[in-house]
């Protein structure tokens, strides 16, 4: 009796492990045409194209230097057991980071081209400012005591939303400390962050983008940071912190939102417009402006 | 029971003077760990009074450098910098403009949030052997235990997913973006060494003299960046004239410092 209970254990174990691996490997691939990009990522997000600020990231680059992708948004993870990562025929390469570095040698593109050696190395500098420093002290409040404003963020239900909070927020934890930040006191935290916001803040002054009139590699990423705070941090103190007092990164995200999001409404949840463009080409088309620069279009179609 | 009496400011130790509990001293450089040259080329740059205290205790978060002064004990060093300038009425930053000041707090994050992680990597686990045999006399058990923690430290900040190959080109372009960001100019913001040259400097004499011959970048450093290269050495001749007493010359001395 005891055997066969012991093997029924061990099928239904083998059976749930079956379910899963269908899921998230199997079902529902996407598949990217030759020199397409597959971009695999979450989710939307509620008020903006992803609820986490690396997907933004290089989804917008990818807009910035007009390179066609494809989006699977089922969830799955790299090789490194993090997303977003991407594969390109065949080719699989994990980290946001990387990625961006692969793609400007398989495409020839460069979005830091007009700049001088000493900016990009100012850019580098304000990208592990903003990555490396600023994320965790946002992990850090979304994930603290008070769940309630992250569950409003992340856009599933039930015990899929009480699953993904409770793994995440272990996850942070220990993060968090392995990286240091996380033995910090609460206002220790609070005094990197609020360093931190101000320096993205005091650098871009009066300019446009980061490092001047045009935009360049590490606006993909201070936009997809900076949009978590204003749109995915709800009541929270860096959310409160920007709004009333850096009014420069706040018209700053807008002008990032306008250039290489002019579909936002549909590529959000809670958007007028929203529809899901899982499998769905995003294709650029060379446009001229109005006033006679000519740029990138992305249009949404199938192939 | 006289030694576990915990020592009291003020009667055992210096009123006013920092006490920098920090690892004992390196082989090549003052210290094995950025941080702690950081902080002590800190106190130097700013010319704070303070005694070493070198041992392998750490501090209220578990890490070193921490120090005690006036009875106020703290670990992290930018914090410890911060407070010391706010208590000290000390701003090397002076100088600076607001962009500016915000450029320097971005390569302090660059070099002590992720570079500092890459250069673990190369010691404790890629050239772990090599380390051994060249920069310490700690014994296998030990070094390996190191390891073991660095990898988790490491996948838990991100950095410990990528390849060796992947890490090292990280870890040059990091010293590229340093050097092209100091240029021809004499210390990172110009003429006179300003706060973030405390960092800089730090992390970067892991890579020029605590990581074995093997690591692709310490070449690099050597070979392709002569002004990053020259900059290490104005600092160390600005700051430490007696850098030689405080290194133990590969093992073969005590520091006298």
């Amino acid at each position: 009796m005891l055997l066969e209970i012991i093997i029924c254990c061990i099928l239904l174990a083998v059976a749930t492990v079956g379910f899963y691996y269908y899921k998230f490997r199997i079902a529902n691939r996407v598949r990217a045409p030759k020199d397409v990009v597959l971009l695999y990522q979450v989710g939307r997000g509620p008020r903006a194209p992803s609820f986490s600020p690396f997907p933004m990231k290089l989804e917008t680059f990818l807009r910035m230097t007009a390179i066609p992708y494809i989006n699977d948004h089922a969830a799955r993870f790299s090789s490194k057991g993090k997303t977003p990562w991407i594969e390109l025929n065949g080719k699989a390469v994990a980290d946001s980071q990387l990625a961006i570095e692969f793609l400007k040698k398989k495409f020839g593109v460069d979005a830091d081209g007009h700049l001088t050696e000493g900016d990009k190395a100012v850019a580098r500098a304000f990208l592990k400012l903003t990555e490396e420093n600023l994320y965790w002290t946002m992990c850090i409040e979304m994930f603290g005591d008070n769940l309630e404003p992250v569950k409003t963020v992340i856009p599933y239900r039930g015990f899929k939303l009480w699953l993904t909070v409770t793994l995440l927020r272990r996850a942070l934890g220990k993060q968090t400390w392995g990286h240091g930040i996380g033995r910090h006191t609460k206002d220790e935290v609070w005094d990197i962050a609020v360093r931190d916001m101000n320096a993205l803040s005091n650098y871009l002054g009066t300019k446009k983008f980061l490092m001047g009139d045009e935009p360049s590699e590490v606006d993909c990423s201070v936009f997809g940071m900076i949009a978590q705070i204003y749109w995915h941090m709800p009541g929270s103190k860096h959310q409160v912190y920007l709004k009333e007092n850096l009014q420069n990164l706040v018209d700053y995200i807008y002008r990032m939102k306008d250039r290489f999001w002019p579909d936002w409404e549909s590529m959000t949840l809670e958007g007028s417009s929203c529809k899901s463009d899982h499998g769905e080409l995003h294709m650029p088309e060379k446009v001229t402006t109005r006033n006679g620069l000519s740029g990138h279009r992305f249009l949404n179609g199938t192939t | 029971m006289a030694f576990f009496k915990k020592k009291e400011c003020g009667k055992d130790y210096p009123k006013d003077t920092v006490i920098l509990h920090q690892f004992p001293r390196g082989p090549f450089a003052p210290s094995m760990s950025g941080f702690c040259v950081k902080l002590e080329t800190f106190l130097r740059m700013a010319k704070i009074p303070y005694q070493n205290v070198h041992a392998y205790k750490t501090g209220p978060k578990g890490k070193s450098p921490w120090i005690e002064y006036n009875g106020v004990v703290l670990g992290d060093s930018q914090l410890i910098m911060s407070y010391l300038s706010e208590q000290l009425e000390i701003n090397l930053n002076m100088s600076l403009s607001k962009e500016q000041r915000a450029t320097a707090r971005a390569f302090q994050k660059m070099v002590d949030e992720y570079m500092y992680w890459s250069v673990l990597l190369e010691r404790w686990v890629y050239h772990r052997g090599e380390t051994s045999k060249t920069l310490t006399k700690l014994p296998s058990l030990f070094v390996w235990e190191i390891g073991r923690r660095t990898k988790n430290m490491t996948h838990a900040q991100g950095i410990g997913r990528h390849s060796p190959e992947e890490v090292d080109r990280i870890l040059e372009d990091d010293l590229t973006a340093l050097a092209d960001f100091l240029g021809e100019k004499k210390f990172m913001f110009g003429d006179e060494p300003t706060e973030v040259d405390c960092a800089v400097f730090g992390q970067v004499s892991q890579v020029k003299y605590h990581v074995p011959e093997t690591v692709k970048a310490r070449k690099y450093l050597e070979e392709a960046l002569p002004n990053l290269n020259a900059y290490m050495d104005r600092m160390k001749e600005t700051f430490w004239p007696d850098w030689e007493e405080c290194t133990t010359k590969g093992f073969t001395t005590e520091a006298t410092k």
